[in-house]
């Protein structure tokens, strides 16, 4: 029997007993249904829980430090230096899936505006790389790469504005009028240095030593809120950090023969821990965010599979509904299969047909139950939205879901189709 | 008589040796079939006749391959059919055997050229073409009026038409009738019995029948009487009841052909309406 025969017949089959079927298509449905929808809240959560790390930082960066832990030989642990320069940079930047590596050279200086000032953390890049490194903007652009007549270009924290306090008077006096708004906004005259005697007028500073420079700060753009790991930094460029620690010698110290930190990005979200396992080889201390991700993931794997088991009773009664359905329909037709093994149908036709009975009703009742599910997430989603709750259903679900429907009908089929291959040739004789 | 004849040159299509069946019923052996011994040559249209119970149904239904016998030695066409398992049966049944029912058989959801062309969808051919040698053997059964009506739009003589067409659309070697005209009033059972018989004359199949009916035995060649598992008598029949001219009936010919075509008419209509 040619496959296309066997489709059609199968179908006539069902479509003989309608309301039989429909009813069996029914189960599948809500078998189906039910399981998508569990695990798609599953894949929901795994996806706010993803959302949230990422708000931390970058999935695909890794922080390289400059230290490792080491166990001891008694048990413990304890903290090594390593060397992070120029040529470790190098060496971890020709690794293979990385994008990129950022050594992270910092300072601290103090912004100031008329009496209130606000102390900077600042970070010097390679304006290149920022895009690269998810440096993202709220408004403004990056700034330039040259120090003239003392203007300092620099990216501003996203709350910059709201920090700045008296540094002078006897208690804490933040920078906020009466109504609550910040009395230094974008339009006030910013400075910057790095010498705190600058800034605090009971602190002398050091007598053998000239006064810092005063710079003017020319904001050219603010970071975007959250969602990479320099959102709290003023960013400027790396060459005017260099230049201001010439001009600021004992306050500011580039190390570049030793970094604190070096930032690598990964091309890949699935690289990120092979790379970090060979950063870890090559000596140094590494971590990343997909690390406590992998953890949180495995502890929601259990609820995942809990929801997935729920979702399977209602597909397992639906399964033995199949079951249930082609033994009567074997049942009914015990002449019929008969007549067709007298005709010369084979034993491996027979068994197929019934199957492909099956295989169509769990195949009906997993595009309509797909299309059930799409619905009840929807209908969920607009319950849920404020409880952060959140249905998801990725193609893979989709497919995995009406391929798995598939196969729970052929093996609840498959029963019924060996007891069909087994009715003798003569129940077409009798006459009944 | 010329087949006959020809056919004794050959070698016998069907031969049994001892064939014995035995039905166990609760604790009881029933014996259906006591040692048959048969010989039966290609072209030759045989019919088996015995009262109920005489295990002539048990013989053709061992003939046919539908039922293991329990001891014995049964050759069709070469093969030994005793050392077939179920589905070399349903091989051979294929490639050699034709089956006419009692009741017809037919599937009532499919309609004429569907039922013909079923029996070759077993054999992977394609759609077009076994419906259109469905066509033509039903055409040959002169039902070309009733190509897509459904079994319940017809009359029982034609539903046995589209049985025998369905029987010989796989142009098997062999035709098993089991009580073809069981479920016929007599003057249908006659036009299927005359149908069926010329039929397999002018293709030259071997015809296996079983009737309890004298009347329906008549119409084969060669007929073989059964009684209790036994083979009892062997008959040649001279003059086969296909090959005499149609009796005159209490109702004229002609009178039969108006109802036949009234008949027709009224198949056409429901036909009709139904779709």
């Amino acid at each position: 029997m040619k496959f296309p025969d066997m489709l059609r017949t199968a179908f006539l089959n069902l479509w003989r007993r309608k309301l039989r079927a429909f009813l069996t298509v029914l189960g599948m449905v809500i078998g189906t249904s039910s399981i998508v929808v569990m695990v798609s809240l599953g894949v929901g959560m795994r996806q706010s829980m993803i959302e949230s790390y990422a708000s931390m930082g970058s999935l695909t960066n890794i922080t390289v430090n400059n230290y490792r832990y080491v166990e001891t030989a008694d048990g413990g642990g304890t903290f090594k230096d390593v060397k992070l320069d120029n040529k470790a940079v190098d060496k971890i930047r020709k690794l293979p899936g990385v994008e990129g590596a950022m050594p992270q050279i910092t300072a601290w200086g103090m912004a100031m505006s008329g009496k209130y000032a606000t102390d900077v953390s600042i970070m010097g890049i390679d304006m290149e790389q920022a895009e690269l490194f998810g440096i993202k903007l709220e408004d403004g652009e990056y700034p330039g790469n040259k120090l003239a007549g003392g203007k300092v270009q620099m990216l501003l924290p996203y709350d910059f504005y709201n920090n700045f306090y008296d540094p002078n008077a006897n208690r804490w006096s933040p920078a906020i009028d009466k109504d609550g708004n910040p009395k230094i906004t974008s339009r006030s005259r910013l400075k910057l240095t790095f010498d705190y005697s600058n800034v605090y007028t009971n602190q002398p500073g050091d007598p053998g030593q000239q006064k810092g420079k005063i710079y003017t700060l020319v904001p050219t753009g603010r970071l975007a809120q959250g969602g990479n790991d320099f959102s709290w930094y003023c960013i400027m460029d790396i060459k005017v950090l260099e230049k201001l620690a010439k001009e600021n010698p004992n306050r500011i110290s580039l190390n570049k023969k030793n970094y604190n930190q070096v930032i690598v990005k990964c091309k890949e979200i699935d690289d990120v821990l092979t790379i970090k396992a060979q950063i870890e080889e090559m000596g140094f201390g590494a971590s990343c965010i997909q690390e406590w991700l992998k953890q949180s993931e495995e502890q929601l794997k259990q609820t995942q599979y809990l929801l997935g088991a729920i979702g399977g009773v209602s597909l397992l009664v639906a399964a033995i509904g199949i079951m249930n359905t082609m033994m009567m329909s074997i049942y009914e037709r015990t002449k019929e299969i008969g007549i067709i093994k007298v005709l010369g149908c084979r034993m491996s036709n027979i068994a197929g047909m019934f199957l492909t009975e099956a295989a169509y009703i769990g195949f009906f009742g997993g595009v309509l139950g797909l299309g059930l599910s799409y619905g009840l997430s929807l209908v969920l989603n607009n319950f849920l939205e404020s409880s952060g709750f959140k249905s998801i259903i990725p193609l893979y679900l989709a497919v995995g879901a009406l391929a798995f429907s598939v196969v729970v009908a052929l093996i609840s089929g498959l029963y019924p189709a060996m007891r069909a291959m087994k009715l003798s040739p003569l129940a077409a004789i009798r006459n009944e | 008589m010329e087949a006959v004849k020809n056919a004794a040159a050959a070698q016998p299509i069907i031969q049994t040796r001892n064939v014995k069946k035995t039905y166990r019923v609760g604790s009881v052996d029933i014996q259906a079939l006591r040692g048959v011994d048969l010989s039966i040559m290609p072209g030759e249209m045989v019919s088996i006749i015995g009262p109920s119970g005489s295990g002539k149904s048990t013989l053709l239904n061992v003939l046919a391959g539908l039922e293991h016998v329990t001891s014995g030695e049964i050759v069709i066409a070469g093969k030994r059919l005793d050392k077939m398992n179920q589905s070399e049966l349903i091989v051979f049944r294929q490639k050699h055997v034709g089956f006419i029912f009692q009741s017809f058989n037919l599937m009532p959801y499919y309609t004429a050229v569907e039922n013909v062309a079923f029996p070759l969808s077993f054999r992977g051919m394609p759609r077009k073409r076994r419906e259109a040698l469905a066509v033509e053997a039903l055409k040959v059964m002169g039902l070309g009026k009733h190509l897509k009506h459904k079994p319940s739009q017809m009359s029982g003589g034609q539903q046995q038409r589209v049985g025998i067409a369905r029987a010989l659309v796989t142009n098997p070697d062999i035709v098993f009738a089991d009580e073809p005209t069981g479920n016929l009033d007599s003057n249908t059972s006659d036009d299927v019995m005359r149908t069926i018989c010329e039929v397999m004359r002018s293709r030259n199949k071997t015809l296996v029948m079983v009737t309890h009916d004298p009347n329906m035995a008549m119409y084969a060649d060669k007929i073989i009487k059964i009684l209790d598992g036994r083979v009892v008598d062997i008959q040649l029949n001279e003059h086969p009841t296909y090959l005499t001219p149609r009796p005159k009936r209490a109702i004229g010919d002609e009178l039969e052909e108006q109802s036949e075509q009234a008949e027709n008419k009224k198949d056409n209509k429901q036909g009709d309406t139904q779709r």
